[in-house]
């Protein structure tokens, strides 16, 4: 009786004893040690009982000299339990299953939505994406957020302006907005070419107009370079001047540039982990090796699991540290002035026009302090510096009073 | 002659030492929960047993215990536990 649990673990068998001298056979069981309860008589001839499973053979044996009848007609109990259980499993187990190929099925891309783009766009970005792993019938959980995405897009594909992604359930959404470059204004109006800013001229190359300067000359910010204004002075005929006034002009950089630098770089050993997230329980599934790096980067990407369209608050995670090691990097002040230069130029190639070129360069100072170079330099800059200048009403009246080349300058521009 | 004597002894000194008689003598140790349950400890097996009617074996003499819808809560070898409703219980020398 104490220890009806402990019996519950073992199994529980009913007996049923038929047959004169059923009383004998309960002594003869007790003698042999077998605890047995809850004994009651069913009729006039017929005892049931129940005793512990373990105990099963030893009832057998004490039953063989019993001329009547043993039965065991029920089992109860933990070892009946997982019987049960085991038969019925193959319900589990499609359950889980079931569980497990819905999870699935609720992880992967069934749709991807593109709204805003023309055939060709959507194309193209299609194709791109596929690239990325967001295909139908891949796992959401493979690609990237859509942040991530979004960057990539954009970097990637040209004339897209902004593209809006968005995931809902196992569907990607896509709004794109194109660019639509506008068309360029075929009729021109009468103009003139003037100077962007100060300048030597270097070459003239006037498709239409009538040149105002020459080479060599220096002009002003705002100087008549082409004049738009063709013919004799009685016939005047306004025209769009059209051309290209190739001048130098000029840079000044000021760049500083340390002698010694210390920097982080990666030094492309790294380890990956997987794991499970639940609020603040953390399961790690996949790569349970330790890193030993004294330095690294730590990147994290969470994916959140959803199952029917409803985010499960379980989500998976993948870390990646990468070792990353301190470098130090020193030049000599010779190398550094070079570097500095080189610095300087770039920043200033990445301002000019493309077709601008960098005639030459010279050092205007160079000073060395507290470990670091610092530079003056001038740069002599070849581009073309014509501007279109509408021609108004006025204009033509001093055009005809004046000669063109004698264009006043105009500084407020 | 020599068994009266120590039986007589162990009486003797059961009741100087203050000690248990179920234990120093061998007697059956009757428990009752009103007419609900009847705990025995001390018997010797069970002679006969239906829902009326349960006929233990002592170490001299029996017990019978009569009453209503009789079921054995636990036995074992030196413990029986009965349930049901109980009407009287007589000692039967043997």
């Amino acid at each position: 009786m104490n220890n009806q649990w402990l019996a519950f673990f073992q199994g529980i068998i009913f007996v049923k004893v038929q047959g004169q001298g059923a009383e004998r056979l309960i002594n003869r069981l007790l003698r042999s040690g077998i605890p047995i309860w809850n004994v009651s008589k069913q009729g006039e001839q017929a005892i049931l009982f129940s005793c512990s499973l373990q105990h099963i053979h030893k009832v057998r044996r004490a039953a063989r000299t019993f001329e009547g009848d043993l039965h065991f007609y029920r089992g109860e109990g933990f070892p009946f339990l997982l019987k049960r259980l085991w038969r019925s499993s193959g319900f589990l187990v499609g359950a889980a299953a079931f569980l497990v190929v819905v999870l699935l099925l609720s992880n992967i891309v069934w749709r991807i939505d593109i709204g805003g783009a023309s055939p060709k766009m959507e194309h193209q970005i299609r194709k791109e994406l596929a690239g990325m792993g967001i295909e139908k019938g891949k796992f959401i959980f493979s690609a990237d957020d859509p942040e991530t995405v979004q960057h990539k897009l954009l970097n990637r594909i040209e004339g897209l302006t902004w593209v809006g992604v968005e995931v809902r359930g196992s569907t990607f959404h896509f709004r794109v907005v194109e660019k639509t470059a506008p068309k360029e204004k075929k009729v021109k109006g009468p103009r003139h070419l003037v100077a962007a800013k100060e300048a030597v001229i270097a070459k003239l190359f006037v498709k239409k107009g009538q040149a105002a300067v020459k080479r060599d000359q220096f002009v002003h910010k705002g100087q008549l370079l082409v004049s738009g204004f063709i013919g004799t002075e009685d016939r005047l005929k306004e025209v769009a001047a059209d051309g290209e006034v190739w001048a130098e002009t000029w840079y000044k950089a000021k760049v500083e540039m340390p002698v010694s630098t210390e920097f982080q770089v990666l030094t492309g050993r790294q380890v990956k982990k997987h794991r499970l997230e639940a609020g603040s329980f953390k399961l790690p599934v996949w790569g349970f090796k330790n890193h030993s790096f004294a330095d690294y980067k730590k990147d994290e990407q969470l994916h959140s699991i959803s199952f029917l369209g409803m985010k499960l608050p379980v989500s998976y995670a993948e870390t990646t540290y990468y070792e990353s090691k301190q470098t130090s990097r020193s030049y000599t002040e010779k190398e550094a002035e070079l570097r500095a230069l080189d610095i300087a130029r770039g920043d200033l190639e990445a301002k000019l026009p493309e077709k601008a070129e960098i005639r030459g360069e010279k050092i205007l100072q160079r000073q060395f302090t507290n470990g670091k170079v610092k530079l003056s330099i001038h740069f002599q800059v070849l581009e073309n510096i014509a501007v279109e200048k509408p021609i108004t009403q006025g204009d033509k009246k001093n055009a005809r009073r004046k000669k063109h080349n004698e264009y006043p300058a105009r500084k407020s521009e | 002659m020599a068994k009266k004597w120590g039986e007589q002894m162990r009486s003797w000194l059961t009741k100087s030492l203050n000690l248990p008689e179920d234990v120093m003598m061998d007697l059956p140790r009757i428990t009752m929960i009103g007419q609900l349950h009847i705990y025995i400890e001390n018997h010797r097996g069970l002679l006969a047993f239906s829902d009326k009617e349960v006929r233990l074996m002592l170490t001299k003499g029996q017990l019978l215990i009569k009453g209503q819808s009789f079921t054995i809560k636990t036995i074992l070898p030196e413990e029986i536990l009965i349930e049901g409703k109980i009407e009287k219980f007589v000692y039967l020398d043997g």
